[in-house]
């Protein structure tokens, strides 16, 4: 089956190999402060003018290195992709959606200040993660169905 | 809908391996149609016609509820 969008089936082990350093780096950064030396910037901000604070790379390289690394893993092909695939993989984008947006509106109504700006910065991958569980779960699930099936016409 | 993949099948002495490999989907989406999950497109319906040499109608009915 033609599929569009979608990156070859190999390219989902390159996004675990650039998710998992880069959540590694982003938690480090937001809870350890930690900064990679080499990425350091000496001017100051090239995100605000007039701003002379020097600023260092290292939350935009894992902000970055995340969204790759999910797009990644979300949207390369199955070993074989047909059309019930391809449709399970929309059930788990609609899926992800919803209960993304869930989990948004009770943040919104319960979290406050600084809280709440850290419940954005999640709410950023939670989209592409949520959808990867869920896709996955359903892939699981007709496996374990087709697995059963088998077992018991075999008898 | 209703359908006789599991008896067409069997009658040509065929896995839910072997079949799928044929017409390039995965073993549990021909799992999935036999036990009524999934419905497939008209050229998944067609291309499974095709391998028994039977018409679609013969392998896949509606239902009261269709």
């Amino acid at each position: 089956m033609k599929t569009k969008w979608l990156f070859p089936h190999s390219y989902r082990l390159i996004g675990w190999l650039i998710f998992i350093p880069s959540v590694v780096l982003g938690f480090a950064n937001l809870y350890a402060e930690f900064n990679l030396p080499f990425l350091a910037v000496p001017f100051g901000s090239w995100k605000i003018p007039g701003d002379t604070v020097p600023q260092n790379l290292t939350d935009e390289l894992a902000g970055i290195g995340l969204i790759t690394g999910l797009l990644l893993i979300a949207f390369s092909r199955e070993k074989v992709e047909d059309e019930m695939i391809g449709q399970l993989r929309l059930e788990a984008l609609q899926w992800s959606v919803y209960a993304n947006y869930l989990v948004l509106a009770i943040a919104i109504l319960t979290v406050y200040d600084m809280a709440f700006f850290t419940v954005l910065i999640y709410n950023m991958f939670t989209v592409l993660l949520v959808f990867i569980a869920r896709f996955r779960w359903l892939i699981f699930g007709t496996t374990i169905i087709h697995a059963r099936y088998e077992k018991s016409t075999e008898s | 809908m209703k359908n006789r993949l599991k008896v067409e099948r069997a009658e040509h002495d065929l896995s839910q391996n072997e079949l799928a490999d044929r017409i390039g989907v995965s073993r549990q989406t021909i799992n999935s149609i036999e036990t009524g999950r999934y419905v497939p497109s008209t050229i998944l319906a067609l291309k499974l016609a095709q391998v028994f040499g039977k018409p679609v109608e013969h392998i896949f009915m509606l239902d009261e509820t269709d």
